[in-house]
């Protein structure tokens, strides 16, 4: 999908994950994570942004996660809908996720 | 339950309320804000807290002391960012909050005695000014609004060109004057094309905005008292001086504008103690910005002519005037 525009979905709030996205031309995925359990899981919900990204067929963009806490279904869907907001398309499947 | 309410300013009925908020953390109320989030707890309908946005800086982020640890400053704060997705959003905030900011992604800038501005992803002022050519060398700076660029501004320019390797201009990008941002960076651009040693650049969000200095396009310039510059000045001196290898400011004398001249003064006993010297030239004449943007008014072409560089008199000759 291509990100035409900058997008954000979640919040700071706890249980849940702020999600940017800023459209990239080059570079890959450039993520900057800050997390309540980044020792922990800061590994982990990199994996998970950057493997829901592939699915949906981002390869560049600037990605700006504050998560506090989220389940990883939480942080697919943060992340798809920030997708779908800055591409300005409406999901067909999200359970391909 | 908690409900926000996102209003373009706080409502006259809900004032005094959100000022002692504020009051209660330490806070004051600048005003001139572009966006508010109130947070009521609705069984009472008591103000919880609240969260401003002016620019790309979000500020009076305040949570009442019946509310803490009710992740009241998040909500706050998300429903802010939501707004403009994707900004270079700073935040300015008091010192002793920096751990609490940290765990929302915020990471420090520059820090003065009573006040700390983040910024939301590390790195992004650091990537807006690596993105700017660089020079070895002892580099100037100059920051100008140039509304339009006269040749008061161009003799600053030459003047300070000729006494460093190489002169960063800063040319601020908000839209508050009368020639448009884009416009203005053009005309300086044209108007100096000829100075090997000096880059244009637009000032964004860090180079005097209403993020780090609102009070400079609040057309009231008389509560000079209430004026805050240091947070602009800190960034200067703290971030882009080091970045760029600047090490001496010029600034043309203000007689005019006491917000201005109060900057001026705040530049000189501040920036030295971060490596960056302040040189203040007196003024070419009796040209001024001020002076050109009237008689443009008054359709006195002669006059104009006489202040400004062709380039610049080409432009005021194809526009109308809108603003004072």
């Amino acid at each position: 999908m291509e990100l035409k525009k900058a997008a954000t979905a979640g919040t700071m709030e706890s249980g849940d994950v702020m999600v940017t996205l800023c459209p990239a031309q080059e570079g890959g995925v450039d993520l900057s994570l800050t997390s309540s359990v980044q020792q922990q899981f800061g590994r982990q919900i990199e994996a998970v942004i950057r493997d829901t990204l592939r699915k949906l067929g981002v390869e560049h963009a600037q990605v700006t996660a504050v998560d506090k806490g989220a389940l990883d279904c939480t942080i697919r869907a943060r992340v798809a809908a920030a997708v779908y907001r800055s591409a300005g398309e409406t999901p067909e499947r999200w359970e391909e996720l | 339950m908690i409900r926000l309410e996102s209003c373009p300013a706080p409502p006259p009925a809900r004032l005094e309320e959100y000022r002692r908020l504020l009051t209660a953390c330490g806070l004051t109320d600048e005003g001139d804000g572009d966006q508010t989030v109130l947070a009521v707890e609705e069984e009472t309908e008591r103000l919880a807290a609240c969260g401003t946005r002016r620019g790309d800086l979000l500020l009076q982020i305040a949570v009442g002391p019946c509310f803490r640890g009710e992740d009241l400053a998040a909500r706050v704060l998300s429903a802010l960012m939501a707004q403009a997705p994707g900004r270079p959003w700073m935040l300015c905030t008091k010192p002793e909050n920096r751990r609490m900011f940290a765990s929302l992604g915020f990471s420090p800038l520059a820090e003065t005695a009573d006040a700390l501005l983040m910024e939301h992803r590390r790195g992004t002022m650091a990537r807006f000014l690596s993105a700017l050519p660089q020079f070895p060398g002892e580099n100037g700076a100059v920051v100008c609004h140039c509304d339009p660029f006269t040749l008061g501004h161009r003799h600053l320019i030459a003047y300070a060109a000729a006494r460093c390797a190489h002169l960063y201009v800063f040319v601020l990008s908000e839209d508050r004057g009368a020639v448009p941002a884009a416009d203005r960076l053009q005309l300086v651009r044209q108007g100096t094309a000829d100075l090997p040693n000096v880059t244009v650049a637009a000032g964004g969000p860090y180079f005097v905005s209403r993020a780090t200095f609102p009070a400079y396009f609040i057309k009231d310039r008389s509560r000079v008292e209430a004026v805050r510059t240091d947070l602009d000045l800190a960034l200067f001196g703290r971030q882009a001086a080091p970045a760029l290898g600047i090490v001496r400011r010029f600034v043309g004398e203000e007689p005019y504008c006491p917000v201005t001249a109060a900057y001026n003064e705040n530049m000189r006993r501040l920036l030295p103690a971060m490596g960056v010297a302040v040189e203040e030239i007196p003024r070419l004449g009796d040209i001024s910005a001020g002076a050109v943007r009237r008689l443009w008014a008054q359709g006195n072409w002669e006059e104009v002519r006489s202040m400004v560089p062709e380039t610049t008199y080409a432009w005021l000759r194809s526009h109308t005037p809108t603003g004072p």
